[in-house]
């Protein structure tokens, strides 16, 4: 696919709109533009996929409840940030920081509410 | 042949120097080793690192300890150091009224002033009123932008505040172009029906309308007197990206100038000095006032307090050693610390002025011969007491390439600086001055904010860089370093310390320029200022320019920027001056433990 807009991909397949629209919030908060298409494959590949199609390096891969959040030139499958049917507040950090990636800002908790940050 | 070691005990680190002395008197070193000080220096659990360290050296040159023949201590300066820090204004608000900080995303630009009205209440807002209207995080986005879409066509409605981070995504769906300001954590202190001002910067700036007290009437209404009240909020508020000022009849606001005492110099003359007018004009006091016996501050003053402070924990550790512990040296630095107002809404902090003070307390002779004793126990080998630490110092310096005498030696280490010239005849002149390492570090802390003294100090003694992708990061320098794998994400966008071996990550949120001005800020603060006063006291006359070389020593001159201020600041006078390098292979390291090893080849 060729993408010619700056923005914050995110490639889908079944995706839980309820989580869809929290990420979607959380880049639209930071001021990045993003765009949803439905893929295929599994969330490695659609994160992997969207990183590499994103004209800012930034991509989000989503199937069903599991989100992947991936920045370009990264290998497939070494996701940035991973969730598994995770809570609002989570899609909403997740969303944020596929923004921040492209501002180079440092990026929110994922995790832990406040906690330190484990991959 | 004998094996002969010298060694230094400071107040960080243990080191030792191991030589060899043939029949005819030649002399060859041989080996050299470092520790941590074990215990308090001068105190008997030192013996523990000692041990450690002439094992360690010893081994290089595969011997057991038992070979030693003779082990020789410097005798310690007995001064030891501490810092304290004192903020001398302070900012309280009695009644919550001001709102300004640096919320990541605020929304819309510009300025607005209006009534506070509660989002639940907004249905009873009048037509003709100007509001501004506050959200707490019970509504998502989508309803705070659709109450106040329904209610736009009728209400003046032109600002928002709200609690959650959700600025954008509001101003997105809002029908009407208003600035919003998001991330206030106490929002239910927001008083209603006030009058309030609300200034959103534009991208890339700071606000202007708030942080300007004319600013403020303006938007207010405000006559002189008010004006006046408001200044201080205006001050606090310069910088910010956003702020929210609210009118409270009776809210007060001010700026205390606190009680900061007076410190008096008991020396050859009796001179008392204001705290608040400012370190340069202590440091001249503390120069008029002579040969110093004590010094102690006002009583129940700040001033006062922080040197009783200094005294009790310095009487605490020389305790066996001095019944009285008096202070016979202070160095004060001006500087500013961020400290949080007192009723603020957002956790606002405002930069108060402060004043640091190093104090040096000097004891009467630290039970060196003890430790020695004990060495020679527990060892089975000689151990003797020998040479004063400065005089070692400045023997050991020698041993540097291209010194010559006159030589002055500047030893600067956590606690105290000091120094030393060495008069081509043999004549000695030593000095101990209180202000080095630890001071810069409690700067550091201070200026910056920093909840930890740990990441103070590291920010002191390593350079930074900042993370700008997976793959490469900005250095302070400015070239760029870039990576094979990818860099953890955790660090990403952080302003990292460059440690051996690893990349330390500074948690707060500060920009790597600021960092930069505030750590090279305090070295030059303190040892600049230092090097210069050490250097006047020693010199033949007191004039620097009677001094050819300075060689620089002590924990301190391993510092990677230090030693080039101090060549730079120095040049002014023609003086030579340099980080040392012992023996032209240990760097600044080991001068007095190789000063005793050479001290020992004159007394044969």
């Amino acid at each position: 696919m060729i993408v010619n807009k700056p923005t914050v991909i995110i490639y889908t397949r079944d995706p839980d709109e309820d989580l869809l629209r929290e990420i979607c919030a959380g880049i639209e908060e930071e001021g990045v533009l993003y765009e949803v298409h439905s893929g295929k494959g599994d969330m490695d590949t659609l994160a992997y996929e969207a990183a590499k199609d994103s004209m800012l390096g930034s991509g989000i891969g989503m199937e069903g409840r599991r989100i992947a959040m991936q920045m370009a030139r990264l290998p497939k499958g070494k996701n940035v940030f991973e969730l598994n049917d995770p809570r609002f507040w989570q899609c909403r950090n997740l969303g944020s920081n596929s923004a921040r990636a492209v501002k180079k800002m440092p990026f929110k908790p994922i995790y832990t509410e406040n906690g330190e940050m484990s991959l | 042949m004998k094996l002969i070691a010298g060694v230094d005990i400071g107040n960080s680190t243990t080191e030792v120097c191991i030589g060899s002395v043939g029949e005819d008197g030649s002399f060859h070193f041989l080996s050299s080793a470092s520790r941590i000080t074990t215990g308090t220096k001068g105190t008997l659990p030192n013996v523990h690192g000692i041990k450690a360290a002439l094992m360690e050296a010893m081994d290089r040159i595969r011997q057991p300890l038992e070979a030693l023949d003779l082990v020789r201590l410097n005798e310690a300066a007995p001064v030891i150091g501490d810092t304290a820090m004192e903020t001398i204004t302070e900012t309280i608000i009695t009644e919550s009224s001001m709102i300004g900080h640096n919320p990541s995303t605020p929304a819309g630009a510009g300025e607005a002033e209006g009534y506070l009205i509660h989002l639940e209440n907004i249905w009873k807002g009048k037509p003709g009123v100007p509001y501004i209207a506050v959200a707490a995080n019970k509504f998502s986005y989508e309803e705070v932008a659709a109450r106040l879409n329904q209610h736009i066509p009728e209400l003046d409605i032109r600002g928002l505040i709200l609690q959650a981070d959700e600025a954008v995504l509001v101003e997105n769906r809002l029908n009407r172009q208003i600035p919003i300001i998001d991330e206030v954590r106490h929002i239910e202190r927001v008083p209603e029906e006030k009058l309030a001002a609300i200034e959103v910067a534009l991208p890339g700036t700071g606000i202007r309308m708030l942080s300007n007290p004319y600013g403020i009437a303006t938007l207010l209404g405000l006559d002189a007197e008010e004006t006046k009240a408001v200044t201080p909020i205006a001050k606090s508020l310069i910088g910010k990206r956003s702020a929210v000022v609210i009118r409270t009849p009776n809210g007060n606001i001010r700026e205390n100038v606190l009680p900061a005492g007076e410190i008096n110099f008991h020396g050859t003359q009796e001179i008392r000095v204001n705290i608040d007018t400012g370190a340069d004009t202590i440091m001249d006091s503390l120069q008029k006032a002579g040969e110093i016996r004590d010094i102690d501050g006002q009583q129940d003053t700040n001033v006062g307090n922080m040197l009783n402070r200094i005294k009790k924990s310095m009487t605490d550790v020389a305790a066996e050693a001095d019944h009285e512990a008096r202070i016979t040296d202070i160095l004060a630095v001006d500087t500013m610390a961020p400290v949080e107002i007192s009723g603020s809404l957002a956790g606002e902090t405002c930069m108060e002025k402060a004043v640091g003070i190093a104090a040096m307390v000097k004891t009467k002779h630290l039970p060196m011969q003890k430790i020695a004793e004990r060495l020679e126990q527990e060892l089975h080998i000689k151990a003797v007491v020998a040479g004063v630490e400065a005089v070692m110092a400045a023997l050991g310096s020698l041993t540097t390439p291209g010194t010559r005498l006159p030589l002055a030696i500047l030893d600067m280490g956590g606690g105290s600086t000091d120094a030393a010239v060495l008069e081509a005849d043999g004549g000695v002149r030593t000095t101990h001055q209180a202000g080095a390492g630890e001071l810069v570090t409690m700067l550091i802390q201070t200026e910056l904010g920093l909840g930890s003294r740990t990441t103070a100090e590291q920010i002191k003694k390593y350079p930074m860089g900042k993370v700008e992708s997976l793959f490469h990061m900005r250095l302070e320098n400015g070239s760029m370093q870039f990576f094979e794998e990818s860099i953890d994400p955790r660090y990403y966008g952080h302003v990292v310390l460059l440690a051996p071996g690893e990349m330390l990550k500074v948690e707060e949120d500060i920009p790597m320029e600021k960092i930069l001005e505030v750590r090279r800020e305090a070295k030059r603060k303190v040892f600049v200022r230092n090097a210069i006063r050490a250097l006047e006291k020693v010199a033949p006359d007191h004039d620097l320019r009677k001094i050819p070389n300075v060689v620089l020593v002590g924990g301190s001159a391993e510092d990677f920027e230090i030693p080039e201020m101090l060549t730079e600041a120095l040049a002014e006078y023609r003086i030579v001056c340099g980080r040392g390098n012992i023996r032209g292979t240990e760097g600044p390291r080991n001068a007095v433990a190789t000063g005793l090893l050479m001290s020992y080849l004159s007394s044969r």
